[in-house]
């Protein structure tokens, strides 16, 4: 099945590419013309920059609160495996706490519960509004790469620790040299389509006074004040969140097919 | 019932927890009412988003192009853009165009377009949980079915869809569960849902962690009730012999 | 015993069949006759074409060339959905890999065709089923489901399912190869006893001292050719072409049995992508 439904594909690629460059040189050619043209495009080439400093403010939580997730996911992942019931449930609990709470009650959560400056040592640390919003982006990323590393390690088949039992190896060495290196490509996919996800939910920032590239929008909306305006520049926000979040999908799928066949 | 509140209230305060507010009628109003309105945001969306899901997945699986295509961009447009984003694009710029062409006789409410948001949202993921069910019945047990003088409705019917919605069923159970916590995203355009209550009342009274703990509750249990119902249907439509 | 040059009009005839898939030519004219009541076996090397001369027989492929006849029937003309449908009532076809129903138990599995394509009822329909099952001695499984029976069971089940239409002509494609070898006897009891009450079966096989057994006319193809055909005793015996010759010697050496295709395509794990969103 697999075999056959990558074929399907394959063969369609060229053609569906060939579409989708005419749509975009159509799209670019149409954007030119109306920029040259209407006080609305004037409008979004203005605010341009700071979208795109809003958007860059986006990547940068995704990218930490990825970074920390992934940290935090592996330790608490690796705890859930352990053999010893105290580590095991802290971790089981952690996750499904984290895994079924609402994204946006998580960052309420950090918002309003973390102090906005830390103490550490007599000397004050800043706790910007970002970084909260990073950390609640953070625990929901933990525990869902916790499960994926659970779900990457259950999917090794168990022979190949039978065959690593039967060459001597120790538990641990199992872990290290046998199991994880297959883990890790196993986790790839699952992996970057969360990272996918979290970029998504930096959107929530906006909720609790970031300012981030969907703020920006609606304090562009509302200066302008302009039907027209307000309509490309919500449709903007969506083509860029698309632009970025789409070819990671692509991505993903592609690495998806290609491990399929081990 | 008041008894056993204060009773709760006590004991939390042992804990170090302030749930005083409880006992405030007015405020247990405003959570109540925001419960009933995520319960019955759960209840629009799950069939909505079902409905949705079914018309893209037969729109993808339909063989023709001029079906396939839209459904096939709109999903891949829904799957990769914020929430948040697809929701304000509905309520803040459709709304807008809506309300400015018929003015107050607008019959959409922020409500009703948190219903037609998620439940396109959730549906596109369904359509492709159906999709791949549908593509994953195996093309010999049609052979099969033809052989028997099955037409291609009988075929549809008898043989692909009951085989692809037990494929498809874990996802679909998953995506509803997603779709119980994405409804936390109504109260960014101000319906009056159980997290919109909840910050409502933090804002006057300093209860955020209790509050806090109250909503993560409350979705747990819903998300739990989901996942049992999920359950039960798979069990009754597991096939002996095959799967765990 | 009926021979080939059996009077009257075949059941089945093919002429001059032609079909390639993407340009590769698969069968190179193919001609072929199954009368009323014979038990015809084609046998050959894998690759050969034999699955898809019993598929273009039952109109799941279509011939580019050639023609097909069964009983008044010219399947090459067909071209209405409704009008294959009509002759799939009247042929029945068994798959190496059974291809039951797994979400329905064997019984329904059983009467799922009778009552919705021939609109039988529901009583009658499960009273000759149940009979079918006891036939093919299973009729303690009706309530089983495909998942839980073994390959011969199944495969038992699968030949009670193309009975249940009452087909004038049974296609066996190749039915024993995917069974473990302990199993392959009681399949083939089945068929030896459908042959025995004169039910016309076309059978592909790798089974060739069961083929040289039941078989009243034995064809032997090759690269999409038939390259001889006879009486069983003749083929088995005396056969014409060096090629079968060496086909036989080989094939009879070792039971040129395929391995087990693939994985069961009902074992998917789990099929759902990660699903999250925000």
């Amino acid at each position: 099945m697999a075999i056959e439904a990558s074929g399907v594909v394959m063969r369609a690629w060229p053609r569906r590419h060939l579409g989708k460059l005419f749509l975009l040189i159509g799209l670019g050619a149409a954007l030119l013309y109306f920029a040259l043209q209407s006080p609305v495009s004037k409008a979004l080439l203005q605010w341009s920059p700071a979208l795109a400093r809003g958007f860059a403010q986006n990547i940068v939580i995704s990218l930490v609160a990825i970074a920390i997730g992934s940290l935090l996911g592996l330790l608490v992942g690796a705890l859930a495996l352990s053999p010893l019931r105290g580590l095991r449930w802290p971790a089981r609990i952690w996750v499904q706490c984290f895994r079924n709470a609402p994204w946006l009650v998580l960052i309420y959560f950090t918002t309003y519960v973390f102090p906005f400056e830390l103490r550490i040592g007599g000397v004050y640390f800043a706790f910007p509004d970002w970084l909260k919003v990073t950390i609640g982006l953070a625990l929901p990323a933990s525990a869902n790469i916790a499960e994926i590393f659970r779900g990457a390690v259950a999917s090794i088949p168990a022979t190949q620790w039978e065959a690593a039992r039967s060459l001597a190896f120790t538990r641990g060495q199992i872990f290290r040299s046998i199991i994880l290196p297959q883990c890790f490509k196993r986790m790839l996919p699952p992996w970057m389509n969360l990272y996918a996800v979290i970029t998504m939910g930096t959107a929530l920032a906006s909720l609790v006074g970031v300012h981030d590239v969907i703020d920006t929008a609606q304090i562009a909306s509302n200066t302008v004040n302009k039907t027209g305006f307000t309509v490309v520049i919500y449709l903007s926000l969506l083509a860029l969140f698309f632009a970025y979040c789409y070819p990671i999908s692509r991505l993903t799928q592609a690495l998806e097919r290609r491990y399929a066949f081990y | 019932m008041g008894h056993w509140l204060e009773l709760f209230v006590h004991w939390a305060s042992g804990l170090g927890l302030n749930y005083g507010f409880l006992l405030d009628a007015f405020q247990r109003g405003t959570l109540g009412q925001g419960a009933l309105t995520t319960l019955l945001l759960c209840a629009f969306t799950i069939v909505g988003s079902l409905l949705a899901g079914v018309a893209l997945a037969a729109m993808l699986t339909s063989g023709n192009p001029w079906l396939a295509k839209p459904a096939r961009v709109f999903i891949e447009v829904t799957r990769n853009t914020p929430t948040l984003v697809q929701l304000y694009c509905a309520f803040l710029v459709l709304n807008m165009l809506l309300t400015q062409a018929v003015g107050a006789a607008n019959p959409l409410t922020p409500f009703a377009w948190v219903v037609i948001v998620i439940s396109l949202h959730k549906g596109a993921f369904h359509a492709e949980a159906l999709r791949a069910g549908i593509e994953a019945v195996p093309g010999v047990t049609l052979e099969a079915a033809s052989s028997l003088a099955f037409s291609k409705r009988q075929l549809l019917w008898n043989v692909q869809l009951p085989l692809a919605l037990r494929f498809a069923l874990p996802s679909l159970i998953n995506n509803l569960i997603d779709l119980v916590k994405m409804t936390a995203v109504a109260s960014a355009i101000a319906v009056g849902d159980i997290t919109y209550a909840a910050i409502m009342i933090w804002t006057q009274s300093d209860n955020v962690l209790e509050l806090m703990i109250l909503i993560l509750g409350f979705f747990g249990l819903l998300s739990f009730f989901v996942n049992c119902v999920g359950r039960l249907l798979e069990a009754r439509l597991r096939m002996p012999g095959y799967g765990h | 015993m009926p021979s080939i040059e059996s009077v009257g009009e075949p059941l089945v005839r093919l002429r001059d069949l032609h079909l390639s898939f993407a340009g590769n030519p698969v069968l190179k004219g193919i001609d072929l006759d199954v009368h009323r009541g014979q038990a015809v076996s084609i046998i050959g090397p894998s690759g050969s074409g034999k699955s898809t001369i019993l598929r273009c027989i039952t109109g799941l492929l279509q011939p580019q060339r050639g023609s097909i006849r069964v009983g008044n029937t010219d399947v090459h003309t067909l071209q209405q959905e409704a009008q294959r449908i009509e002759l799939r009532k009247r042929v029945g076809f068994v798959f190496q890999q059974y291809n039951l129903f797994p979400h329905l138990s064997v019984l329904q599995n059983l009467v799922v065709a009778p009552r919705k394509v021939l609109g039988h009822n529901r009583s009658d329909a499960e009273k000759s089923a149940r009979a079918l099952l006891a036939k093919v001695r299973l009729e303690h499984k009706a309530d089983a489901y495909p998942g839980q029976l073994s390959g011969g069971q199944q495969q038992r089940v699968a030949i009670a399912r193309a009975l249940a239409m009452r087909p004038e002509l049974i296609l066996f494609d190749e039915v024993t190869s995917a069974l473990d070898p302990e199993t392959v006897g009681e399949v083939l009891t089945v068929i030896r006893e459908l042959t025995e009450e004169g039910m016309t079966c076309v059978l592909v096989t790798h089974e060739m001292r069961f083929a040289e057994e039941i078989s009243d006319v034995v064809y032997f193809t090759e690269n999409g050719v038939i390259v001889e055909h006879g009486s069983a005793a003749q083929i088995f015996q005396n056969p014409a072409s060096e090629r079968t010759r060496t086909f036989l010697r080989h094939a009879l050496g070792d039971p040129g049995r395929r391995p087990v295709l693939a994985n069961d395509p009902y074992l998917l794990s789990n099929l759902s992508r990660y699903s999250l969103s925000v």
